[in-house]
């Protein structure tokens, strides 16, 4: 599996940003992605290293229209934490 | 900081500014904590946003106006400090160029002071006033005491004279028609005293208590209700009593009933010389330093005056002259209604001397700065206790409404004015005999 296809897009909110200072970043990631190739795909795309990796399934939300019942889509959540010398990930170009 | 006045006209002219970017980073940031208070981004609750994040979503620039307003008054004060410009109202704010991480270059039409070149201000010739009380005055001011005690007597069976008080109804009709204000029951008048229209008062001397009299008058052509200017109108009038003033007789009684701490006739007398006396020391002081500041300012060269000048300083007016009638309960709209004026005369009213106000107060700010007056902090002091005193308030109270710089401002101008008036000689002219 190619690495652009496991790493979806990170997830930039207040918490996440908050942890970007501990060098942790979150990541939304491809469902049937495992840890492993999580890692590699990280270390791939920014040219860092990643020490721990955090992996969290998030259900989709139950939502009904009208009579109809469905659910959002489920996530995959990843968090990474980088080598305190490993450079960090900059997600908006200067 | 880097400014430069670029002169347009007499008060007129251009200040050109920057702004650093040590400044402007400043400002941004301040900027920012400002407006992220109101901002909802999703994933952060509202005015959580990061800088970072805010600089991508809505770029830098989108905090550019309000920095330019925080860092203007700072920016825009340390300017005039530079260029030592004295400006008189509002400047008005143009946006040079505003580059990321170079300063920020901005203009202001600004309108200053006309330059006052100080003329002679010292042993100006005045004319000289004398202050000597005749004894006729002393007799003048004894009658009018005497008249303010004096005593109504009832008249019986006499006609009424000059100078009586009578107490009448009266009906008035213009055309056969009733008019408002034309009657009144039991109306106290004195003959002579010219409280009514011309002619009527002299219409009833000769009467008796109880005489029914036609008093036919001619309202005059200046009478302040317009409709019944010109027109006559007959009253008729019913006496009810005839009162005649009896004057006190001047002798020690008398005296001691005017004021308590004299004794004798004499001493009242000398007493009524002496007020008289400093009534007109004071007179002759504030007339002897109104001329010598009029000719210090006449003899002051002033560039025109601009207009935002004088209408400050007739708004300023205005604001006190209404402060002071709301003082006494009257409002504004009240004031307005009782007169029957509007705003726009009240305004007109001030700005016939808005100018030689203005003058007056630059010609004399000038000498203050030509002649270096020092004002020591014991002054400040004496200040705000006098003013204190006069307010009825705490000193620190006022101490905290007004700055040091005002005070001294206001000291500095009171000496100045004294050593005007100080300095004037007066002159005898035969004009002032009087």
């Amino acid at each position: 599996m190619e690495s652009q296809k496991i790493i979806l897009k990170p997830v930039i909110t207040e918490a996440s940003t908050a942890e970007m200072d501990n060098k942790r970043y979150v990541f939304d990631v491809a469902t049937q992605a495992t840890k492993p190739q999580i890692k590699a795909a990280i270390e791939e795309l920014f040219d860092v290293k990643v020490v721990k990796l955090n992996v969290i399934n998030v259900k989709g939300k139950k939502k009904r229209v009208g009579r109809y019942v469905g659910y959002t889509n489920k996530r995959r959540k990843a968090i990474a934490t980088l080598s305190s010398d490993s450079k960090a990930i900059k997600f908006f170009e200067e | 900081m880097s400014a430069k006045w670029e002169k347009q006209s007499e008060n007129t002219g251009k200040l050109t500014f920057e702004i650093e970017p040590d400044k402007i980073k400043e400002g941004l940031d301040q900027a920012f904590l400002k407006v992220k208070k109101n901002l909802n981004v999703p994933g952060f609750r509202k005015g959580r946003v990061p800088r970072q994040i805010f600089d991508h979503l809505y770029g830098e620039e989108a905090l550019y106006q309000d920095a330019v307003n925080i860092l203007l008054p700072d920016a825009y004060s340390a300017a005039i400090a530079e260029t030592e410009i004295k400006p008189v109202d509002q400047p008005k704010i143009d946006v040079k160029s505003m580059e990321k991480g170079q300063s920020w270059v901005l203009t202001a039409d600004v309108t200053v002071e006309p330059e006052v070149e100080v003329g002679d201000y010292r042993g100006l010739e005045v004319a000289a006033h004398s202050t000597e009380v005749s004894d006729d005055e002393v007799a003048a001011e004894l009658k009018k005491k005497r008249d303010q005690q004096a005593e109504l007597v009832l008249k019986e069976d006499q006609p009424a004279a000059k100078g009586d008080t009578v107490i009448i109804d009266f009906e008035g009709k213009v055309d056969g028609e009733k008019f408002d204000g034309g009657t009144a029951k039991n109306y106290s008048l004195e003959l002579g005293s010219n409280a009514f229209i011309p002619g009527f008062e002299d219409q009833l001397i000769g009467h008796k208590a109880e005489d029914e009299v036609e008093v036919k008058v001619t309202f005059p052509d200046d009478y302040q209700a317009h409709d019944l200017q010109g027109k006559e109108a007959v009253f008729s009038v019913k006496l009810h009593e005839v009162k005649e003033k009896q004057l006190p007789d001047l002798d020690d009684d008398f005296a001691k009933d005017v004021d308590e701490e004299v004794d004798t006739l004499e001493e009242l007398k000398a007493k009524i010389k002496e007020q008289l006396q400093d009534s007109k020391k004071q007179a002759a002081k504030e007339a002897v330093q109104d001329e010598a500041i009029d000719k210090a300012v006449t003899n002051a060269k002033i560039g025109p005056i601009p207009a935002a000048m004088l209408e400050e300083d007739v708004k300023r007016q205005m604001d006190q002259y209404l402060n002071g009638m709301q003082q006494q309960g009257i409002s504004p709209e009240t004031y307005y209604k009782i007169t029957g004026t509007s705003e726009k005369d009240l305004r007109k009213q001030f700005e016939d001397g808005a100018e030689k106000r203005v003058k007056t107060n630059l010609v004399l700010e000038a000498i203050v700065a030509k002649e270096d007056v020092e004002v020591t902090a014991d002054e400040i002091n004496q200040e705000l206790e006098n003013l204190a005193k006069e307010y009825n308030m705490k000193a620190d109270v006022i101490r905290k409404s007004l700055s040091d710089e005002m005070l001294k401002h206001d000291i500095a101008i009171r000496k100045v004015i004294d050593e005007i008036t100080e300095s004037a000689k007066q002159v005898e002219k035969s004009e002032s005999a009087k």
